[in-house]
């Protein structure tokens, strides 16, 4: 069975939280559903930097390098000499490949964020845990914390 | 009053404007959305008989289509200024206005978008814009700046309608608890299961960081890549080096009028005025004022640059485009973009929410017939005095820029009814500090 804490204000969700780490009970083992972003949360917890950033860059640089790629490719597939300009014409091109950076950069981005969060979480679609207006902690029981754990390990 | 209580009341406020709405939403709605089947009618005209039934002619062929399609792109803009630079900025008083202008962005994009096509004339071969292998064994042009556009408007579009939603995201999820039925079901699925777990919050706050830092760079590119369509070429008037940072501030310059107009009844209508106060108004109006002094100065910069020149036919359009058959438009142009604006200067007009109407429709007239002097002078008056001429809009253009406005004005009412227009958890965070 786990226990739930249902808290009105920020401040008295907080004092909770920090009371709980304190007391040894395992951030792994507390699950908190808040009605907007509060930072403090994630420094009692003391939840790692989130991963996505990876995934933002990695999308960039992809987004960037494949555009130039297939700019060059499509060049020398069928060139068209127009204009008197260079076949290459980087500064053209990186305008290109700028736009596109951004483009799958984002998309990435946006898969990542989907994936970390796991979202979306179709059992959670339907039944989502509604914290309305106020702040909750979940502490899951030490046997549903070892499941907990368990799943993550795989 | 309590923070739960004031949680409840945005919630209830935010969310009670989507409820039912009054005849004077009704009304509004049918009158966008007549102009807009107007226009569609106007189009498939267009569409069948030829493209002869646009005003467009030697040597002006670029007219009201692809002023508007620049206006359009400038409109958006300021979406994306207001939601993400100002988050940046950690402005605060964004949050009264970031949600409608991310709508107003992205329908702004999408009606935009519809003018190369409808400018394009053969509107099915619009795919040979676009970079795949055909059977016509051949690729896009790179090195031209109407292929640049096709990359930068249709980026601005995805990334808008990223931000657009995720930043709606909690916000859905607050919507799924207070209606039911078939609308309890969307935002149930659209919401994705989201709860608000320190982990999602954790992952979101990184997400849209990083979405407004990918979102600053891309709002100057794509108005940059917009004024280069212009000036790429060697046409004078438009060959100058002033025009990507001109058009950019010219973009946020309208944007930020066009919030104005649509928040201003909208408010009104919503009973949102606690949430849109008379505060935020004159922070706008400040950025109103900013951006009109730059598009100012770029006025004067573009015509001292002509007039010191020496270049014969960048002088004449420019004194064609002061003095020449267009002479009105352009003082019209000047009183609306650079003297009214300077009022602002005044405390007293900055707090005037009706006053902010006002200068916020003349300042959509004024940037629209910016696009207009610039597009259709230059063209107008070109190097061969044999091929001068001049162009007048046809009623089949006309009634396809009336559609445009029914058909955002049309998509823009639907949304303020359909998805939350303030952004509940960012307003519930403030409301806690």
């Amino acid at each position: 069975m786990s226990k739930e804490y249902t808290y009105d204000t920020r401040e008295a969700f907080l004092e909770k939280l920090e009371a709980m780490t304190t007391a040894g009970v395992k951030p792994e083992a507390i699950t908190t559903l808040t009605p907007f972003h509060v930072h403090e949360a994630e420094h009692i917890l003391k939840t790692k930097p989130s991963a996505l950033r990876f995934f933002t860059l990695f999308g960039a640089l992809a987004g960037f390098f494949l555009s130039f790629a297939f700019i060059l490719f499509t060049v020398f597939d069928w060139p068209l000499i127009t204009g008197g300009k260079p076949l290459i014409s980087i500064p053209a091109f990186i305008i290109v490949a700028f736009e596109c950076t951004i483009l799958i950069g984002g998309i990435v981005s946006l898969l990542g964020f989907l994936h970390l969060s796991r979202l979306p979480d179709i059992k959670r679609v339907f039944e989502p845990r509604e914290c309305g207006s106020q702040f909750i902690i979940i502490e899951e029981s030490a046997t549903d914390s070892h499941r907990l754990s368990q799943e993550e390990e795989k | 009053m309590s923070l739960k209580l004031f949680y409840d009341q945005v919630e209830q406020d935010v969310l009670g404007a989507m409820r039912k709405p009054k005849p004077v939403y009704w009304i509004a709605l049918a009158v966008s959305a007549l102009a807009f089947a107007g226009g569609l009618s106007a189009w498939a005209y267009q569409i069948f008989t030829g493209m002869g039934v646009a005003g467009i002619n030697h040597p002006v062929g670029w007219g009201v289509y692809i002023t508007n399609f620049v206006f359009w792109v400038g409109i958006a803009h300021s979406g994306t200024l207001i939601s993400a630079v100002l988050f940046l900025f950690r402005a605060q008083f964004r949050s009264a206005f970031n949600r409608i202008a991310e709508a107003m962005t992205v329908i702004a994009v999408l009606t935009a978008g519809l003018y190369p096509l409808i400018h394009l004339g053969r509107v099915w071969r619009f795919y040979y814009l676009l970079p795949y292998p055909n059977q016509r064994q051949l690729w896009v042009n790179f090195r031209s700046p109407l292929i640049w556009d096709v990359f930068a408007v249709s980026t601005y579009l995805t990334i808008s309608l990223i931000f657009f939603y995720v930043g709606m995201i909690p916000d859905l999820a607050a919507a799924r608890r207070h209606f039911t039925g078939i609308r309890h079901w969307v935002y149930k699925t659209l919401s994705l299961g989201w709860e608000g777990t320190t982990n999602q919050w954790r992952h979101y706050n990184r997400l849209y960081i990083f979405l407004a830092a990918f979102a600053t760079p891309l709002v100057v590119s794509v108005h940059s890549v917009v004024s280069w369509d212009f000036a790429m070429s060697i046409v004078p008037g438009w060959h100058s080096t002033i025009f990507a940072p001109y058009f950019v501030a010219g973009a946020i310059f309208s944007g930020t009028a066009m919030v104005m107009t649509l928040t201003i009844p909208m408010r009104k209508i919503l009973k949102l005025e606690k949430y849109i106060t008379v505060n935020h108004y004159e922070k706008l109006a400040k950025v109103l004022l900013f951006t009109a002094l730059i598009v100012s100065f770029s006025y004067i910069v573009e015509i001292l640059l002509a007039a010191y020149s020496g270049n014969v036919f960048e002088a004449t359009v420019f004194k064609y485009r002061m003095t020449g058959h267009y002479r009105f438009l352009f003082w019209l142009m000047m009183f609306c973009n650079v003297l009214l604006p300077l009022s602002l200067f005044i405390k007293k007009l900055r707090r005037n929410i009706k006053y902010l109407f006002i200068l916020s429709l003349f300042v959509n007239v004024g940037m629209w017939l910016e696009r207009f002097n610039i597009i259709v002078t230059s063209l107008a008056k070109e190097f061969n005095p044999y091929s001068w001429g001049t162009y007048t809009p046809s009623i089949v253009e006309v009634a396809i820029t009336i559609g445009s406005f029914g058909m955002f004005f049309t998509f823009f009412l639907i949304f303020s009814k359909v998805l939350p227009v303030l952004s509940i958890s960012e307003i519930k965070e403030q409301g806690n500090e």
